[in-house]
């Protein structure tokens, strides 16, 4: 009972200790840049060598960047999800199941070497939206993938055999109530793909950003802003002048991660359907 | 009498394990028949070998016939969608879609090809009629199906199923998950549709296979004990296993 009790304690104190340490460090973060906040910051180019201005561009770059990335990477990780779940005595599924998961433990700086030597020189897209992007893409497909298939496998399987009992063939099975009743976690997947996307530097550092740049793209294959790489420039290159901009960005960058955290716990949340 | 089934020297096989032990038996048309025995005993499995829902099953396989209105279902189906379509199934659990109410009952339809608003309102409020519930839900037909109570979900359920026009239904233990007033109100709804249907019911519960039974299967480790008229089994089991398992000494 004592010992019990000492762990319990224990517990306790790590616990409150590692959440008090996670807060101070999203207070400091956040509020160290938000007294930057003003219109101008997120509606105008930086301008006089970062020391006035604002990030507007790399606001839009990133969105964009991200938009672009989910497009491919949302519908490719939910086909793989399936595949993964429904067919999982197919030798292939074995095969991607094992790429999926290497495919996480991979640095992110390596993809970015890999966008870089396959999308941008050997496809030709250089450093552009594009680039970036299938770069992005290609971190963010284990995460929606693997969610979808968990959360397809988590359905209890007399749903599945309902469906095949009515009379229903596989790909009606599996589009028609599979994939709706699962729908709701592949969102919340999608979002923490979103999430963890935004804040990537080393994959588009590499691929598709540009430390300034005095237009907004024009398509997908101009090179664009995007928020962390504007932060790494930012505190690389220009030191002490430009580091309130570095700690306004990265203020923004983590209450817009956040809100998008926020939003995957409320959708998540209620989870019966 | 009408046989709708015939089952000649069926086993049936999960990889290696002999599950079902060379039955044979027939199925009587619009008539209640309950599978009973111990956990194990292959009554679950006999039932899903009926609309072949174990195609599904890895390593699944079976031995011998099933004949629906003549036709081995093993050997002579072409169209397995339309056959299954035929006999309809309720689990276990209840399974409503993630969708509305009208939609989970119009959902089969739709598959099969009805696209009227006419027609489809029509078999929706035929269909929850037929399965008692039309008064509870009329005036929430928009509400998700899995918003219901457990009972609600389960007469949903068989509402679904009684909406692509069954013949046979199928009812894997469907009210263990129920409370005894739910319970009850299946028990007489299946009464009343056995009018129409061919219910073929397994079940835990001996007290459910007496009270609503015309016919009782006992099935123990895989093999078909015994067969006959409720009435009959009940008054005087041929069987001494079958006597023990209805008195509760072994189960």
């Amino acid at each position: 009972m004592k010992k019990d009790r000492s762990i319990s304690i224990l517990l306790r104190i790590l616990s409150y200790s590692i959440s008090s340490l996670i807060f101070v460090f999203l207070v400091i973060v956040i509020f160290d840049g938000a007294k930057y906040f003003s219109t101008e910051f997120f509606t105008s180019y930086p301008t006089d060598g970062m020391k006035s201005g604002g990030i507007f561009p790399a606001i839009l770059g990133s969105f964009y960047m991200i938009l672009l990335s989910l497009i491919f990477s949302v519908p490719l990780g939910i086909i793989t999800g399936v595949f993964l779940a429904e067919f999982s005595e197919n030798k292939l599924s074995k095969i991607i199941d094992m790429s999926i998961t290497s495919l996480s433990g991979i640095p992110s700086i390596v993809f970015g070497l890999f966008g870089l030597s396959l999308f941008s020189i050997t496809f030709g897209f250089g450093t552009s939206l594009i680039a970036g992007a299938l770069t992005l893409s290609l971190m963010t497909l284990p995460v929606i993938s693997s969610a979808t298939a968990e959360a397809i496998r988590a359905l209890p399987i007399e749903l599945k055999e309902s469906a095949y009992a009515l009379g229903l063939k596989r790909n009606e099975v599996i589009f028609k109530v599979i994939l709706p009743a699962a729908r709701k976690r592949i969102i919340t997947a999608s979002l923490i793909g979103f999430g963890r996307s935004i804040g990537e530097t080393a994959p588009i550092l590499l691929t598709g950003a540009v430390f300034y740049s005095t237009s907004l793209p024009k398509n997908i294959f101009s090179p664009v802003m995007t928020l962390p790489t504007h932060i790494y420039y930012l505190v690389a290159a220009y030191g002490e002048s430009a580091k309130w901009m570095a700690k306004g960005t990265a203020s923004f960058l983590m209450i817009f991660v956040l809100a998008i955290y926020l939003i995957t716990f409320l959708v998540g949340g209620r989870r019966n359907g | 009498m009408d046989k709708i089934i015939e089952i000649k020297n069926f086993s049936a096989y999960y990889g290696e394990k002999k599950v079902v032990n060379n039955i044979t038996v027939d199925i009587y048309k619009n008539k209640i028949t309950a599978i009973i025995g111990p956990s194990g005993c292959g009554k679950s499995t006999l039932l899903r070998s009926i609309n072949r829902i174990n195609d599904e099953v890895l390593g699944f396989r079976t031995e011998g016939n099933i004949y629906f209105e003549g036709k081995d279902i093993y050997r002579d189906i072409d169209d397995l969608t339309l056959y299954r379509k035929k006999v309809g199934m309720v689990f276990q659990k209840p399974t409503p879609f993630p969708m509305s109410i009208y939609n989970n009952v119009a959902f089969g339809p739709r598959i099969h090809g009805i696209k009227s608003k006419r027609k489809l309102d029509e078999i929706v409020e035929k269909s929850l009629k037929q399965a008692f519930l039309w008064d509870e839900v009329k005036d929430e037909l928009s509400k998700s199906g899995t918003a219901l109570s457990g009972g609600q979900q389960q007469r949903l359920c068989i509402a679904r199923t009684l909406a692509v026009e069954p013949e046979i239904l199928l009812l894997d233990e469907p009210t263990s998950a129920l409370d005894p007033i739910a319970t009850q109100k299946l028990e007489i709804l299946l009464e009343k549709l056995s009018e129409n249907y061919t219910i073929l019911l397994v079940t835990h519960n001996i007290g459910q296979a007496i009270r609503i039974s015309d016919y009782i299967m006992f099935m123990y480790r895989g093999d078909l004990i015994e067969f006959g008229e409720t009435s009959e089994i009940v008054k005087k089991p041929k069987d001494p296993l079958t006597e023990q398992y209805l008195t509760g000494k072994i189960g």
